[in-house]
């Protein structure tokens, strides 16, 4: 079966490879690779168009799981939209205010999942910072996973700082 | 055209400097012979009918602080000099107070009121009363132009509105406060903290001595309003702004959102009818990224897709390139040039 994708890459040396070394591992044929340098998305991030003839469905899947993974972003596959990424830091007492509560209010929206966090904590007395990358699956829960968000900075005191482009 | 000019603090010394500077050049490009009859300040106004000597009255002025203290100058306050020294124009640079509007918005409404166009860099009269304002010089028949109260130097509100006039202009955003942005630039290039930095562009003259209207988002917020009245035809007030400032923003926040690809800004933006003032994360690469003390405002448009304008948003110089902008652009309409 032949297959689109439209993946992102960070802007960094070595991540064209890591996208298309499970392809060749799962035994796809690479058709075409179309890696546009100078057209950065909106995020920063290098965006790539692959064509790939893959042996069946489940092949398919096990290589976007593999590419998330690799923290390669698959957008589309066969022009279908995939996910849509948010970017979020939460500033303050974000640990001591129930972080798995922040978490799982976040990720009880249907199609909305917190899929990576770094935590940033200079002392146990100071303000925390955290970066959160949501994933949401379903375009028309990013303006509830935001208002929640906004809920949840305003009834725990934390300063909730929304990515540009959005 | 003969001026009253009101105010004489940094923008109006600046303004003086400027017009000395540009005069042969203005005679000889646009035939223009600009003539300040009045100059007025807190302490009192120098009046000339034949135009005041500027290079003087600075002279002085540099060295006393006060207009009083010019040869010739009285006591008559700025609204009766507004009144009853005969100008065509007046240009309002007093400072800017964001509760009240006062007393620039008494200045501006005198002078219209005595059928003046009016020219101003004073932002706490437009984010308070524009809709006022606006009625007011359209009664009268005035102009009443800004364009140095928002971005200082950057041609944002005549770009919009006069080069891309056949644009529909969809959203605005920007970083419109060039203190916060020399802060978190410095936070982000030295991993200092808040406190810290802000007390070296204290130093460095950058910040002032009560630097709360600028770290606070307000004057972000005040030049955000000014730029949706004027530019996407709208009578917003200050009190129509989220506002939040960049006190919280903490070194670690910055050096995580770094790892990602991101820096973090002091964002002003209207989309979608709302107003906004926060500090948010952009994207490294992106037009908006801009350090130090510059300023930068994009704007979506339905033609032209984005345009983006990079420039210095303060300085008594830079602010008065605005200030004579508006000034020629009213001389040439009223010239027919």
């Amino acid at each position: 079966m032949r297959i689109e994708l439209d993946v992102e890459l960070k802007d960094k040396p070595g991540q064209l490879i890591k996208a298309l070394e499970p392809i060749s591992r799962l035994g796809g044929n690479l058709i075409s690779v179309i890696h546009l340098r100078e057209t950065l998305t909106k995020r920063g991030r290098v965006p790539v168009h692959i064509i790939v003839s893959l042996e069946n469905l489940e092949t398919l899947e096990t290589l976007l799981t593999e590419l998330e993974a690799n923290d390669i972003w698959v957008a589309k596959v066969d022009e279908v939209r995939r996910k849509k990424r948010l970017t979020i830091l939460l500033i303050g007492h974000v640990v001591d205010t129930d972080i798995r509560d922040t978490i799982d209010r976040l990720n009880n929206i249907s199609g909305v999942l917190v899929a990576d966090m770094s935590l940033s904590m200079p002392h146990p007395e100071k303000e925390t910072s955290a970066l959160m990358d949501i994933e949401i699956s379903k375009p028309d829960k990013l303006a509830l996973a935001l208002d929640e968000l906004e809920l949840i900075a305003r009834e725990k005191g934390l300063t909730l700082v929304k990515s540009l482009e959005i | 055209m003969r001026i009253n000019l009101v105010g004489f603090g940094v923008i109006g010394k600046g303004f003086a400097k400027t017009l000395i500077m540009k005069q042969d050049w203005l005679k000889s490009r646009y035939g223009f012979e600009p003539r300040v009859v009045s100059i007025s300040d807190l302490s009192g106004t120098l009046v000339n009918p034949g135009g005041i000597d500027l290079s003087a009255t600075l002279e002085t002025v540099n060295r006393t602080g006060r207009i009083i203290d010019c040869s010739g100058a009285s006591g008559m306050q700025s609204l009766d000099a507004i009144r009853g020294v005969e100008a065509d124009l007046m240009v309002e640079v007093t400072p800017t107070n964001v509760v009240t509007g006062e007393p620039g918005l008494s200045h501006m409404l005198t002078a219209m009121d005595a059928g003046k166009h009016v020219v101003t860099s004073n932002k706490g009269p437009l984010a308070l009363a524009y809709k006022k304002l606006k009625a007011a010089s359209e009664k009268k028949g005035v102009q009443f132009k800004f364009e140095s109260s928002a971005g200082g130097a950057m041609p944002l509100i005549n770009l919009a509105n006069e080069v891309l006039s056949g644009d529909e202009i969809i959203s605005i955003k920007g970083i419109l406060n060039g203190t916060t942005n020399f802060i978190l630039t410095k936070m982000t290039k030295e991993g200092t903290d808040f406190e810290t930095t802000l007390k070296e562009a204290q130093e460095l003259g950058i910040a002032e001595t009560d630097p709360s209207y600028d770290i606070s988002g307000s004057d972000t917020a005040s030049k955000l309003v000014i730029l949706t009245n004027a530019i996407l035809g709208r009578e917003a007030t200050y009190s129509d702004v989220s506002v939040q400032g960049i006190t919280k923003i903490t070194p670690e926040a910055i050096a995580l959102a770094k790892e990602e690809g991101f820096v973090i800004k002091l964002i002003g933006e209207v989309e979608d009818g709302r107003l906004s003032v926060a500090p948010q994360l952009v994207p490294e690469n992106h037009p908006l990224n801009v350090d130090g003390t510059l300023n930068v405002a994009s704007f979506t448009t339905d033609l032209a897709g984005d345009v983006t304008i990079v420039g210095r948003g303060a300085g008594a110089i830079e602010t008065n390139s605005a200030i004579l902008s508006d000034i020629l652009s009213i001389y040439r309409g009223v010239a027919g040039r």
